[in-house]
Protein backbone atom coordinates (compact mmCIF):
# COMPACT_ATOMS: atom_id res chain seq x y z
CA UNK A 1 0.00 0.00 0.00
CA UNK A 2 3.04 2.21 0.89
CA UNK A 3 4.35 1.80 -3.22
CA UNK A 4 1.10 3.67 -4.09
CA UNK A 5 2.16 6.91 -2.82
CA UNK A 6 2.78 10.04 -4.63
CA UNK A 7 6.30 11.96 -4.70
CA UNK A 8 5.13 14.68 -2.52
CA UNK A 9 3.07 12.38 -0.15
CA UNK A 10 5.75 9.95 -0.14
CA UNK A 11 8.21 12.95 0.94
CA UNK A 12 5.68 14.09 3.37
CA UNK A 13 5.36 10.55 5.37
CA UNK A 14 9.49 10.52 5.49
CA UNK A 15 8.92 13.93 7.32
CA UNK A 16 6.81 12.98 9.98
CA UNK A 17 8.78 9.47 10.47
CA UNK A 18 11.65 10.87 10.64
CA UNK A 19 10.35 14.46 12.75
CA UNK A 20 9.20 11.33 15.52
CA UNK A 21 12.44 9.48 15.94
CA UNK A 22 14.69 12.64 15.72
CA UNK A 23 12.51 13.94 18.61
CA UNK A 24 12.73 10.60 20.49
CA UNK A 25 16.16 9.61 19.89
CA UNK A 26 17.86 12.77 19.06
CA UNK A 27 19.97 13.11 15.35
CA UNK A 28 22.75 10.52 16.17
CA UNK A 29 20.45 8.28 17.89
CA UNK A 30 18.59 7.68 14.91
CA UNK A 31 19.71 5.87 11.29
CA UNK A 32 18.52 6.41 7.60
CA UNK A 33 17.82 2.34 7.70
CA UNK A 34 15.68 3.12 10.77
CA UNK A 35 13.46 6.07 9.17
CA UNK A 36 13.32 3.57 6.44
CA UNK A 37 12.18 1.04 8.27
CA UNK A 38 9.23 3.11 9.82
CA UNK A 39 7.74 4.47 6.28
CA UNK A 40 8.39 1.10 5.21
CA UNK A 41 10.55 2.02 2.51
CA UNK A 42 13.84 0.97 1.32
CA UNK A 43 16.95 3.42 1.83
CA UNK A 44 17.21 4.02 -1.38
CA UNK A 45 13.92 5.47 -2.05
CA UNK A 46 14.46 7.55 0.73
CA UNK A 47 17.98 9.07 -0.63
CA UNK A 48 15.78 9.99 -3.72
CA UNK A 49 13.69 12.56 -1.25
CA UNK A 50 16.38 13.41 0.68
CA UNK A 51 20.33 13.85 0.13
CA UNK A 52 21.17 12.50 3.83
CA UNK A 53 20.40 12.14 7.03
CA UNK A 54 21.70 15.81 7.83
CA UNK A 55 19.13 16.90 5.07
CA UNK A 56 16.49 14.57 6.40
CA UNK A 57 16.82 16.31 9.94
CA UNK A 58 17.62 20.26 7.96
CA UNK A 59 14.28 19.64 6.60
CA UNK A 60 12.45 18.51 9.67
CA UNK A 61 13.60 21.93 11.26
CA UNK A 62 12.60 23.62 8.15
CA UNK A 63 8.67 22.61 8.57
CA UNK A 64 9.02 24.28 12.59
CA UNK A 65 10.08 28.05 10.83
CA UNK A 66 6.12 28.54 9.55
CA UNK A 67 5.07 30.35 12.52
CA UNK A 68 6.88 33.46 11.48
CA UNK A 69 3.44 34.43 9.31
CA UNK A 70 1.82 34.34 12.80
CA UNK A 71 4.63 36.86 14.67
CA UNK A 72 3.37 38.91 11.71
CA UNK A 73 -0.17 38.01 12.12
CA UNK A 74 0.01 39.34 15.86
CA UNK A 75 2.30 42.52 15.17
CA UNK A 76 -0.67 43.28 12.65
CA UNK A 77 -3.63 42.73 15.03
CA UNK A 78 -2.52 43.68 17.98
CA UNK A 79 -1.40 46.75 19.63
CA UNK A 80 1.76 47.96 19.75
CA UNK A 81 2.31 48.73 23.18
CA UNK A 82 5.16 46.08 24.74
CA UNK A 83 3.37 43.96 27.06
CA UNK A 84 0.43 43.30 24.07
CA UNK A 85 2.95 42.37 21.53
CA UNK A 86 5.24 40.42 24.10
CA UNK A 87 2.05 38.61 25.23
CA UNK A 88 0.73 37.72 21.79
CA UNK A 89 4.21 36.48 20.03
CA UNK A 90 3.94 34.48 24.02
CA UNK A 91 0.55 33.07 22.37
CA UNK A 92 2.02 32.36 19.28
CA UNK A 93 5.36 30.59 20.77
CA UNK A 94 3.46 28.34 23.17
CA UNK A 95 0.39 27.41 20.85
CA UNK A 96 3.09 26.40 18.39
CA UNK A 97 5.00 23.91 20.88
CA UNK A 98 1.84 22.33 22.31
CA UNK A 99 0.92 21.57 18.88
CA UNK A 100 3.81 19.64 18.43
CA UNK A 101 6.20 18.80 21.62
CA UNK A 102 8.28 16.92 18.63
CA UNK A 103 10.27 20.56 18.52
CA UNK A 104 10.97 21.01 22.13
CA UNK A 105 11.95 17.37 22.23
CA UNK A 106 14.34 18.18 19.22
CA UNK A 107 15.38 21.14 20.82
CA UNK A 108 16.68 19.88 23.93
CA UNK A 109 18.35 17.21 21.87
CA UNK A 110 20.29 19.23 19.91
CA UNK A 111 21.54 21.50 23.20
CA UNK A 112 23.51 18.31 23.99
CA UNK A 113 24.42 17.03 20.79
CA UNK A 114 26.21 20.66 20.01
CA UNK A 115 25.61 20.97 16.27
CA UNK A 116 26.46 24.35 15.79
CA UNK A 117 23.73 24.82 12.62
CA UNK A 118 21.05 22.93 14.78
CA UNK A 119 21.87 25.04 18.26
CA UNK A 120 21.63 28.41 15.99
CA UNK A 121 18.38 27.41 14.58
CA UNK A 122 17.01 26.75 17.81
CA UNK A 123 18.79 30.13 19.62
CA UNK A 124 17.23 32.10 16.29
CA UNK A 125 13.14 31.02 17.89
CA UNK A 126 14.30 32.67 20.57
CA UNK A 127 15.94 35.68 19.65
CA UNK A 128 12.53 36.54 18.66
CA UNK A 129 11.50 37.50 22.11
CA UNK A 130 15.43 38.42 23.73
CA UNK A 131 15.62 40.98 20.83
CA UNK A 132 12.56 42.22 21.35
CA UNK A 133 12.72 42.42 25.16
CA UNK A 134 16.71 43.82 25.30
CA UNK A 135 15.36 46.36 22.66
CA UNK A 136 11.98 47.18 24.70
CA UNK A 137 13.79 47.96 27.73
CA UNK A 138 16.40 49.86 26.53
CA UNK A 139 13.69 52.36 25.28
CA UNK A 140 12.07 52.61 28.62
CA UNK A 141 14.14 52.10 31.67
CA UNK A 142 15.52 54.98 33.28
CA UNK A 143 19.49 56.15 32.14
CA UNK A 144 20.30 55.74 35.97
CA UNK A 145 19.40 52.80 36.92
CA UNK A 146 22.57 50.57 38.54
CA UNK A 147 24.19 47.63 35.81
CA UNK A 148 21.78 48.74 32.91
CA UNK A 149 22.92 46.90 30.71
CA UNK A 150 23.60 43.65 32.78
CA UNK A 151 19.59 43.75 33.82
CA UNK A 152 18.46 44.22 29.87
CA UNK A 153 20.80 41.03 28.80
CA UNK A 154 19.76 39.35 32.47
CA UNK A 155 15.73 39.72 31.51
CA UNK A 156 16.08 38.57 28.16
CA UNK A 157 17.58 34.87 28.99
CA UNK A 158 15.10 34.91 32.14
CA UNK A 159 12.47 35.05 29.97
CA UNK A 160 13.62 32.52 27.06
CA UNK A 161 14.22 30.22 30.66
CA UNK A 162 11.05 30.60 32.27
CA UNK A 163 9.03 29.98 28.82
CA UNK A 164 11.13 27.06 28.09
CA UNK A 165 10.24 25.36 31.19
CA UNK A 166 6.80 26.14 31.26
CA UNK A 167 6.50 24.26 27.83
CA UNK A 168 8.68 21.38 29.51
CA UNK A 169 6.51 21.12 32.50
CA UNK A 170 3.46 21.24 30.70
CA UNK A 171 3.99 19.52 27.38
CA UNK A 172 6.87 17.08 28.11
CA UNK A 173 6.52 15.88 31.71
CA UNK A 174 2.98 16.91 32.79
CA UNK A 175 3.05 17.57 36.99
CA UNK A 176 0.25 16.68 38.73
CA UNK A 177 0.91 20.24 40.63
CA UNK A 178 -0.19 22.22 38.03
CA UNK A 179 -2.87 20.22 36.57
CA UNK A 180 -4.97 22.66 37.42
CA UNK A 181 -3.56 25.36 35.55
CA UNK A 182 -3.50 25.46 31.62
CA UNK A 183 -0.03 26.15 29.33
CA UNK A 184 -1.72 29.43 28.50
CA UNK A 185 -2.94 30.41 32.27
CA UNK A 186 0.52 29.29 33.03
CA UNK A 187 2.14 31.84 30.51
CA UNK A 188 0.08 34.42 31.24
CA UNK A 189 1.17 34.54 34.69
CA UNK A 190 4.43 33.92 33.86
CA UNK A 191 4.31 37.19 31.51
CA UNK A 192 2.64 39.07 34.45
CA UNK A 193 5.59 38.36 36.70
CA UNK A 194 8.57 38.66 34.17
CA UNK A 195 6.85 42.02 33.61
CA UNK A 196 6.49 43.05 37.28
CA UNK A 197 9.96 41.73 38.20
CA UNK A 198 11.63 44.39 35.52
CA UNK A 199 10.21 46.82 38.42
CA UNK A 200 7.54 48.20 36.25
CA UNK A 201 4.09 47.65 37.24
CA UNK A 202 1.68 46.85 33.94
CA UNK A 203 0.04 49.69 33.89
CA UNK A 204 2.92 51.94 34.20
CA UNK A 205 4.61 49.57 31.25
CA UNK A 206 1.60 50.18 28.73
CA UNK A 207 2.11 53.45 29.12
CA UNK A 208 5.43 54.05 28.44
CA UNK A 209 6.58 51.01 26.78
CA UNK A 210 5.12 52.07 23.62
CA UNK A 211 8.28 51.40 21.31
CA UNK A 212 9.20 54.35 18.91
CA UNK A 213 10.06 53.53 14.92
CA UNK B 1 16.83 63.67 -3.38
CA UNK B 2 16.01 60.58 -1.75
CA UNK B 3 12.78 58.59 -2.84
CA UNK B 4 11.53 57.85 0.57
CA UNK B 5 10.15 59.75 3.85
CA UNK B 6 11.77 57.85 6.95
CA UNK B 7 14.69 55.32 7.19
CA UNK B 8 14.70 52.36 9.43
CA UNK B 9 17.31 50.44 10.50
CA UNK B 10 16.51 47.23 11.82
CA UNK B 11 19.67 45.32 10.85
CA UNK B 12 20.37 42.36 12.96
CA UNK B 13 16.85 42.56 14.65
CA UNK B 14 14.61 39.28 14.71
CA UNK B 15 11.07 38.56 13.28
CA UNK B 16 8.59 40.37 14.73
CA UNK B 17 10.78 43.44 15.91
CA UNK B 18 11.47 44.53 12.23
CA UNK B 19 8.06 44.51 11.53
CA UNK B 20 6.73 45.85 14.51
CA UNK B 21 9.38 49.26 14.42
CA UNK B 22 7.66 49.90 11.02
CA UNK B 23 4.47 49.59 11.72
CA UNK B 24 5.24 52.46 14.32
CA UNK B 25 7.28 54.26 12.04
CA UNK B 26 4.43 53.63 9.13
CA UNK B 27 2.01 55.26 11.63
CA UNK B 28 3.69 58.82 11.82
CA UNK B 29 3.48 59.09 8.13
CA UNK B 30 1.15 60.81 5.99
CA UNK B 31 -0.68 58.45 3.12
CA UNK B 32 1.78 57.94 0.28
CA UNK B 33 4.74 59.01 2.26
CA UNK B 34 7.66 56.00 1.87
CA UNK B 35 9.21 54.45 4.59
CA UNK B 36 12.81 52.53 4.38
CA UNK B 37 13.48 49.51 5.32
CA UNK B 38 16.92 48.07 6.44
CA UNK B 39 17.12 44.53 7.49
CA UNK B 40 20.09 41.49 7.79
CA UNK B 41 17.33 38.62 8.72
CA UNK B 42 16.69 36.89 5.42
CA UNK B 43 12.75 35.59 6.64
CA UNK B 44 12.10 39.59 6.58
CA UNK B 45 11.19 39.58 2.93
CA UNK B 46 8.55 37.48 3.19
CA UNK B 47 7.35 38.98 6.24
CA UNK B 48 7.57 42.33 5.17
CA UNK B 49 5.46 40.88 1.78
CA UNK B 50 2.66 39.16 4.24
CA UNK B 51 3.02 42.78 6.22
CA UNK B 52 1.91 44.70 3.09
CA UNK B 53 -0.70 42.21 2.15
CA UNK B 54 -2.25 42.37 5.72
CA UNK B 55 -2.23 45.60 6.37
CA UNK B 56 -2.98 47.12 2.55
CA UNK B 57 0.35 49.37 2.38
CA UNK B 58 2.44 48.86 -1.08
CA UNK B 59 5.87 47.51 -1.02
CA UNK B 60 6.96 49.62 -3.65
CA UNK B 61 10.43 47.66 -3.65
CA UNK B 62 12.09 44.64 -2.01
CA UNK B 63 15.97 43.76 -2.66
CA UNK B 64 19.09 43.65 -1.70
CA UNK B 65 21.33 46.48 -1.10
CA UNK B 66 25.19 46.07 0.46
CA UNK B 67 24.56 42.90 1.35
CA UNK B 68 21.65 43.81 3.33
CA UNK B 69 17.80 43.90 2.65
CA UNK B 70 15.92 46.89 1.65
CA UNK B 71 12.11 47.65 1.60
CA UNK B 72 10.32 50.96 0.46
CA UNK B 73 6.62 50.61 1.87
CA UNK B 74 4.01 53.33 0.68
CA UNK B 75 1.54 54.15 3.29
CA UNK B 76 -2.11 53.51 1.78
CA UNK B 77 -4.61 56.10 2.16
Amino acid sequence: MSNRLSGPERRESILAAAQGLFAGKGFHGVSVDEIARAVDVSPAILYRHFASKQSLYDAVLEEFSCQRQSYVDTIVNHGTRFEDALAGMTQVYISNIAANPDILKIELHSLLEGNPATLAFFQNRWKSFTDYIEFGLNEFLPYDIPNREKTILSAGLMFQGMLREALIQKCLQPQDRLIDLSLYELSNELVTLFLRSIGINKTQLSRKATMTG
Amino acid sequence: MSDFDSELDASGLNCPLPILRAKKAISALEAGQILKIIATDPGSVKDFEAFCKQTGNELVSSGEENGKFAFLIKKAA
